[in-house]
């Protein structure tokens, strides 16, 4: 019974938000508070965001396994933030305004994205191939990244490396109105776009079959999902295996494919796993910048466990 | 709510006040403070290393001070944040009166404004001295210590003119950073460009970029720059890490080859006061003095 | 091998051979000094920069090459699966954290026993992976990558966690980018060790060939299959280890080069070996040199020349030959 489940996720992770706004709270109330809600607002962005992105592109290219990280696609939006930083650096780009520039890399990362992704989706190649270009994208666009960062401001490490982890404790709240909007867009748009992506999950033949143009979709999805993945990325960073993660994890709960129960199923968990160690993290353990490494570290392991115990059944 | 607009009315609201308004200059421009500040909280090395000097005690300071001589600090001071990540949390339950950031905390300036008031005293590159006198004079008046801050310049003006004399005549220099097996070069207009600027030190090589993190370089480069003195930081002690020292780095045939290390003329920097607290008035005492030493007692 | 294919094998070891020449006097030329080729022998400078740096490096480069691919090849037999390299399935990581763990608890220990722990710690945390890869279903060959890729990435967080916690997070970059800008006499000769490992595999390289067609395949045809695979871990993990000890992690070359002899040469370990090991010298060696150069006098670190030009390689050959498989 989905139902009922999504009734219980939703409580935990309304129980999670509240001990995040709550917990250890001192000095000026009024003041933390208004704080808090601003970093929970982002906080719930990048689950959203996330979790909605990995469901919509493990659907499309029908499997399980990859995850939009998985194939690059946040190191390619920081490949993309560097490239206009490199063409347009004579320009002044650093003087922009945060929102406009923000603007200028989601149109280059939504170009980008589909122009590679979509010729490899269109040849419908197997999944081990899949799979290695993923890998070989990511680690190109990461030193494409790094190689640029070197012609820009050479040496500079914490260019370079600041990216390897997504930090929690210091989101870019001067974007958050913006990417609210195209948060909210792209759930609406996810969410009804739920029964045609039910058909999809059925494979690129039979969805043409039951009359749905897979070319277009796939390409409306494609873009969909390059949005959300830059606002998660523009806010908090890369998160290499959080969706992944977020979504066995809702998969296992719900116990369904069906988009209606595992889209939202996927958000309330993003949400648990994402505010509720951040409460944990930082209000009630005190340590700041820790939640990245752990997530990953975390996430990585319970889903080595699920992928060797799970397949043995 | 917007917190931004809040914190401005409020500054607004204060600056209406006109008894004790001064205005000091900062990384950003002259900024107009509203009263003489009794509670501080301070999140750059530099400024509390200078602070230091005058002996004003800050109420708030970062969980890492990397000095062992500000150490002291700490005792009875509230730990807010550190240099990347100040902790708003603990800012707002402290409630200063004035924030002062800078160097690798400046850019928090925008968020550590919404709890009250923050200054930018960030200094970099080749005026760093200059800078660093504009820092000591604009606590000066803040804190209602004149007398302390003109001392204190003196005495940096009396120890800058002896290292200049000192260097004058005994060659070119070039400046590293060692980090693990790994060199970097600095040139005249990075962040450490200040000892060719203020010491009037010839560079070496005079033409490296003016990177602020300097130029990755092999061994050769090194060599063929020939330089007369090496300037040597290294990196991994300035972060507090023992591990492999600039010394076994450098200890090889090709930097054997320069004159600097044929008339044993390489000097080890204080690292946590050249890279970390750069610009904090005893750091560059300190700085100052460890190469006027090296340069006197070579003939 | 038909004789078509031994004259094809011929012809692309010549071309092999011929540019590893090329690239290995070229390395030679290129470097800060100045190095005056018509003086090599009458100003005893020039010949001490050639022997205290310029050789040193292009060896370093070479040896690390060709044992990263070779590490990648065999990881591939043993795994059964083309798609893992030591980089990406936790080795390179282990290996870190074997360093970061001795620098921790024994900070004047030598390079020599550094190397040691490493190895030990990448042995081990590569036995963990297969012993583990192997329970997954083989209906679904993607899931060992995967797996490793995972498996890499925790191993790496743990490593970054423990190196923040301990302040160390600065000097981890110095091995999670592969440089060979440190590299001088005296400073690389541990790699040899790694040359040794090659030509133990280039020994064993037929029984490489039958593990490939899995356990019991081998053991029916009579291969002592436990011991094979110690000695693969062995050559693996020491490979991983000293390169990151000694360079820094360099990614790519262990994924990309096995891959595209196999296309080109097949599957037999004896044939294809030389060229792998050639290939990857190749590689490495020639994203130093485009390091030394794209920014001269200054360095850019072969990890990432090697990340941006092996990837684009790739890239065209994989989508320019669709797979057969």
């Amino acid at each position: 019974m989905p139902d009922r489940r999504l009734l219980c996720l939703a409580g935990a992770a309304l129980l999670c938000i509240v001990a995040f706004m709550t917990i250890g709270l001192r000095g000026n109330i009024g003041f933390v508070l208004a704080l808090r809600a601003m970093k929970l607002a982002a906080l719930l962005q990048v689950s959203v965001s996330i979790a909605v992105s990995t469901v919509i592109f493990q659907t499309v290219t029908n499997n399980r396994i990859l995850t939009p990280s998985i194939m690059g696609l946040d190191a390619l939006y920081l490949f993309g933030q560097m490239l206009l930083v490199f063409l347009l650096g004579g320009l002044g780009y650093a003087a922009l305004d945060a929102q406009l520039k923000f603007g200028g890399e989601i149109i280059v990362l939504m170009a980008l994205a589909t122009g590679l992704l979509l010729p490899m989706l269109r040849r419908r190649t197997d999944m081990g191939l899949m799979l290695l270009a993923g890998i070989i994208f990511g680690i190109l666009f990461r030193s494409l990244h790094s190689l640029l960062a070197r012609l820009i401001d050479p040496n500079d490490f914490a260019v370079v490396q600041g990216a390897s982890f997504a930090n929690f404790n210091d989101v870019r709240t001067d974007l958050l109105a913006f990417a609210a909007i195209l948060t909210i867009v792209g759930i609406v748009i996810a969410w009804r776009a739920r029964h045609v992506l039910d058909v999809m999950a059925l494979g690129a033949d039979t969805a043409t079959g039951l009359g749905i143009s897979w070319s277009r979709t796939v390409t409306g999805l494609l873009l969909l999902v390059s949005a959300l993945v830059a606002v998660s990325t523009a806010l908090v960073g890369p998160v290499a295996f959080f969706g992944l993660l977020v979504v066995a994890l809702a998969e296992r709960v719900v116990d369904t494919r069906s988009h209606a129960a595992l889209m939202p199923a996927a958000m309330l968990t993003a949400v648990i796993i994402l505010v509720g160690g951040q409460a944990l993290f930082q209000h009630a353990l005190g340590s700041s910048s820790t939640l990245g490494v752990v997530i990953e570290f975390v996430g990585g392991f319970a889903f080595l466990v699920l992928l060797v115990f799970g397949s043995r059944k | 709510m917007n917190l931004r607009t809040i914190a401005a009315f409020a500054a607004f609201a204060f600056s209406a006040l006109p008894a004790h308004a001064v205005d000091i200059l900062t990384a950003k421009g002259l900024v107009q403070i509203a009263v003489s500040p009794t509670k501080i909280a301070v999140l750059d090395i530099a400024a509390l290393d200078t602070l230091d000097r005058l002996g004003i005690k800050p109420a708030g300071v970062p969980q890492k001070l990397y000095l062992p001589q500000l150490e002291p600090l700490k005792q009875g001071a509230e730990i807010v944040g550190d240099l990347f990540e100040p902790d708003l949390e603990a800012l707002s339950a402290l409630g200063p009166d004035l924030i002062i950031v800078g160097g690798r905390s400046s850019t928090k300036a925008s968020a550590t404004a919404q709890v009250v008031q923050t200054i930018d005293m960030t200094m970099d590159g080749d005026d760093l001295v200059a800078q660093a006198k504009e820092r000591l004079a604009a606590y000066g008046v803040l804190f209602g210590k004149t007398a302390e801050a003109a001392s204190a310049v003196e005495e940096l003006d009396a120890r800058i003119k002896a290292a200049k004399a000192a260097i004058a005549g005994k060659g070119n220099g070039l400046i590293i950073m060692t980090n693990g097996p790994k060199v970097t070069a600095y040139g005249p207009g990075s962040r450490f460009g200040w000892v060719h600027a203020a010491l009037n030190l010839p560079a070496a090589v005079p033409d490296i970029e003016a990177a602020n993190h300097g130029e990755a370089i092999s061994f050769e480069f090194i060599a063929k720059a020939n330089p007369d003195w090496l300037l040597v930081l290294d990196r991994a002690a300035a972060i507090g890490s023992g591990e492999q020292g600039a010394k076994t780095t450098l200890d090889n045939e090709l930097v054997a080859e320069t004159t600097a290390w044929k008339k044993n003329q390489v000097i080890y920097l204080p690292a946590a006061e050249f890279y970390i607290a750069a610009g904090g008035v005893q750091s560059i005492q300190r700085v100052v003095a460890t190469i006027a030493e090296a340069f006197t007692a070579a003939r | 091998m038909s004789i078509a294919a031994a004259k094809q094998s011929s012809k692309t070891g010549w071309i092999a051979g011929l540019m590893l020449a090329v690239l290995f006097v070229f390395s030679l030329c290129v470097g800060v000094g100045d190095m005056p080729i018509i003086r090599l022998f009458s100003d005893g400078r020039v010949l001490e920069l050639l022997l205290v740096s310029r050789l040193p490096r292009t060896l370093a480069a070479i040896l690390t090459g060709a044992g990263l691919a070779i590490a990648g090849l065999i990881m591939q037999t043993l795994a059964r699966n083309r798609y893992v390299e030591p980089a990406t399935a936790g080795t390179a990581q282990s290996a870190e954290l074997g360093i970061l763990l001795v620098t921790l608890l024994l900070p004047s220990a030598s390079l020599l026993f550094k190397s040691l722990a490493a190895s030990a710690a990448a042995l081990l945390g590569t036995t963990l992976f297969l012993m583990t890869a192997h329970r997954l279903p083989p209906t679904q060959p993607f899931l060992v990558p995967l797996f490793g890729l995972v498996y890499g990435g925790v191993i790496g967080a743990a490593v970054t966690f423990v190196a923040w916690q301990a302040d160390l997070l600065q000097y981890l970059s110095v091995w999670t980018n592969g440089d060979f800008s440190g590299v001088l006499r005296g400073r690389y000769e541990l790699l040899w060790l790694g040359a040794l490992m090659v030509v133990i595999a280039w020994i064993v390289a037929d029984r490489l060939t039958i593990m490939a067609l899995g356990r019991d395949a081998s053991i029916g045809l009579g291969l002592d299959y436990a011991r094979m695979l110690q000695l693969g871990l062995v050559i693996v993990s020491v490979i991983s280890a000293l390169s990151v000890v000694v360079v820094g992690m360099i990614p790519f070359v262990g994924l990309v080069v096995p891959n595209i002899v196999s296309r080109l040469m097949g599957d037999n370990i004896r044939g294809t070996l030389p060229f792998v090991a050639a290939s990857g010298a190749i590689l490495v060696l020639g994203c130093d040199i485009l390091g030394r150069l794209i920014r001269h006098p200054y360095e850019i670190p072969v990890g990432t020349v090697m990340g941006c030009v092996g990837g684009l390689i790739f890239l065209w050959l994989l989508f320019r030959r669709p797979s057969h498989v």
